[in-house]
């Protein structure tokens, strides 16, 4: 390996790079765009959700249930009917997507000592709105029972008691959840597709060719090649993480190696499959397709945006299969948890074990395919 | 050929074949090319000639059979060979994105050339090329004889002994193409080897020695004026296009 050469090489892909100001752009300004989706967009916890309350029992109790379900920002109380029938025009309509049912005779119920049945109706439409909605519904009617039974001084009162205990991030900020993944994610775009890139455009060109003619190795050459866009993935991942912490406030409770160590493994797995893709493809058009085909599965399949336990489970297993899958345990086990290299042994070793297998291939593809 | 010459051999390839799965794009072929010669490697589209040109420049490795370039085993040490050939294709091969300047700063590099002998290659090139004062041109903003002129400088920066030149004059007007043979000429008169690939006859002519190569094998092989007295058949000497269209055909 001659150092000069790789230094040559390293140079003019950075002359090249400032000569494509729109990929430089793309790459600099996409940590910003991902974080606003994925912070505000994405991550935006379900709050405000329109509801409508029919009290119909006109009581103490069924009072401090709609006070309750009116001084939270989950919900946002829009209409409070006078009969049950007109909730079904208003959740027609979409003008509401959860509604309290108080019937009439609660309080006369529960004054006896029985159950009280209390009506949650939710628009199904929307999945999420309508399962968090459930769920924090039951969560303020279970604090209602209780305190109730804190003031009666009673032990066993009939009721409702929907327990909902959070582990971690206990404000349910999905934000935390989301930035950390985002790390890895905006890494694994901008290195597939620059790579899948890079040598399909000097084969096009006849470049490569050329340089296979003069003393340069095909070993100088890679290191060349991948040498600058590893430094700009590791400045694209250290923006995200500085905006992540300082102005979306995720904390940082783990430990920087382990996160480099992590990225580090991934950087390598997507940078082989760049580097493969940009192999089988003829054309920058055709890397191009390939690799949104290739990238879409992944994202899906790994528990980045849709958690892999809601997944069916024939697919779960496949989930493992992507390395993306284990660089977001790492990450936000590291953000979030503080997690230690001894809990977050499984994904490491998967992603070591990627890493060998799918650089190692496309290193070795690459030397095949250059000297064809 | 005669044995002093024999001894003169740039480039000596023996039954080389090279595979492609079951296809063979160069079949067992064998010839050689001597120091000072302007060797014409004609035949038509996919007939081999550049799997030829990149088995000689040690890119690719043959099947079967020995190549030697300048003495050396292409095939085992390409490295040996790669500081005394150049390289030219019908691509150019400059990178577009980069001005004059840069693309001479990266092949003198790459050539380990030191700071006197690249300056005074760079200005030898930028005069050749015509190309004083527009040394932060990017490349892809150059005509084609521009262009093509630069890409030579490029390929020659490190004096090779042996220069491959493949198509080298494909899509250029034909004021440029003289021009770019006079250089030739020029680099033969210097003492350099040329092998050439091209469509053009009038370009075979230009040449001291003639190989036709069809479907993977070299057909004829000989001076233009041997080729075209083999194939007189007691009347006149026909044109080389005849002799082509009759080996082909």
């Amino acid at each position: 390996m001659n150092v000069r050469h790789v230094r040559l090489l390293v140079w003019k892909e950075f002359v090249q790079l400032r000569r494509d100001p729109m990929l430089l752009r793309v790459v600099m300004i996409m940590p910003f765009v991902y974080l606003i989706m994925f912070g505000y967009v994405v991550a935006a916890d379900v709050t405000h959700l329109p509801t409508a309350i029919v009290d119909l029992d006109h009581s103490v109790t069924s009072r401090q249930i709609d006070s309750a379900f009116s001084s939270t920002a989950y919900f946002d109380v829009k209409a409070r009917p006078d009969t049950e029938a007109a909730l079904q025009t208003l959740l027609d309509r979409g003008d509401v997507q959860v509604a309290i049912v108080i019937p009439d005779g609660t309080q006369a119920a529960l004054d006896t000592g029985q159950v009280a049945g209390i009506g949650i109706v939710v628009d199904g439409a929307d999945s999420q709105s309508s399962s968090v909605g459930t769920s924090y519904a039951m969560q303020i009617i279970a604090d209602l029972n209780q305190a109730r039974a804190a003031d009666l001084g009673a032990g066993a009162l009939p009721g409702v008691d929907a327990r909902v205990r959070v582990e971690y991030n206990q404000t349910l900020a999905s934000v935390n959840t989301m930035i950390p993944g985002l790390l890895a994610s905006v890494l694994m775009v901008t290195l597939m597709v620059v790579l899948s890139q890079a040598v399909v455009k000097e084969r096009e060109s006849g470049t490569l060719e050329q340089m296979f003619t003069t003393p340069v190795s095909r070993g100088e050459y890679l290191v060349g090649k991948l040498l600058p866009y590893g430094l700009l993935a590791c400045a694209q991942s250290a923006i995200t993480a500085f905006v992540g912490t300082w102005w979306f406030g995720v904390p940082f409770t783990g430990s920087v190696w382990i996160v480099c160590l992590g990225l580090l493994l991934f950087m390598l797995t997507t940078i082989g499959l760049g580097l493969l893709v940009s192999l089988v493809s003829r054309t920058r058009q055709q890397a191009q397709q390939t690799i949104m085909f290739v990238m879409l599965p992944m994202f899906i399949l790994s528990g980045f945006i849709f958690p892999i336990e809601s997944m069916p489970a024939p697919i779960q297993p496949f989930t493992k299969l992507i390395p993306l899958t284990h660089a977001v345990v790492i990450l936000r086990a590291s953000f979030v948890k503080g997690s230690g290299l001894a809990d977050l042994a499984e994904p490491f070793l998967y992603l070591v074990g990627f890493a060998i297998v799918i650089f190692g291939a496309a290193i070795i593809a690459v030397r095949r395919r250059l000297s064809e | 050929m005669s044995e002093a010459a024999m001894g003169q051999s740039v480039v000596r390839i023996r039954d080389v074949t090279k595979r492609y799965g079951t296809f063979a794009a160069v079949d067992g072929i064998t010839f050689d090319v001597a120091r000072g010669e302007v060797f014409g490697f004609l035949g038509p589209n996919g007939s081999g000639k550049t799997t030829t040109i990149r088995m000689l420049t040690g890119s690719i490795a043959p099947t079967a059979g020995t190549i030697s370039v300048l003495g050396n085993d292409a095939v085992r040490h390409p490295d040996r060979i790669r500081t005394r050939i150049g390289y030219m294709s019908q691509k150019f091969s400059l990178f577009e994105d980069m001005t004059v300047a840069e693309n001479l700063r990266f092949y003198g590099g790459i050539h380990n050339l030191g700071k006197d002998v690249f300056a005074e290659r760079r200005d030898y090139i930028l005069d050749m090329a015509g190309l004083r004062g527009r040394e932060s041109t990017l490349t892809r903003d150059l005509s084609t004889g521009w262009r093509q002129r630069l890409a030579l400088g490029v390929a020659t920066i490190h004096q090779p002994e042996l220069l491959f030149l493949d198509e080298p004059t494909s899509g250029v007007d034909p004021v440029a193409r003289r021009q770019f043979w006079d250089l030739l000429y020029e680099m033969s008169g210097a003492g350099v080897t040329l092998f050439v690939t091209t469509h053009y006859m009038e370009e075979a002519t230009n040449c001291t020695r003639l190989a036709f190569m069809y479907r993977g094998k070299v057909i004829a092989d000989g001076s233009p004026r041997e080729l075209r007295e083999a194939h007189a058949g007691g009347g006149p000497l026909p044109s080389l296009e005849d002799v082509f269209v009759e080996l082909v055909g």
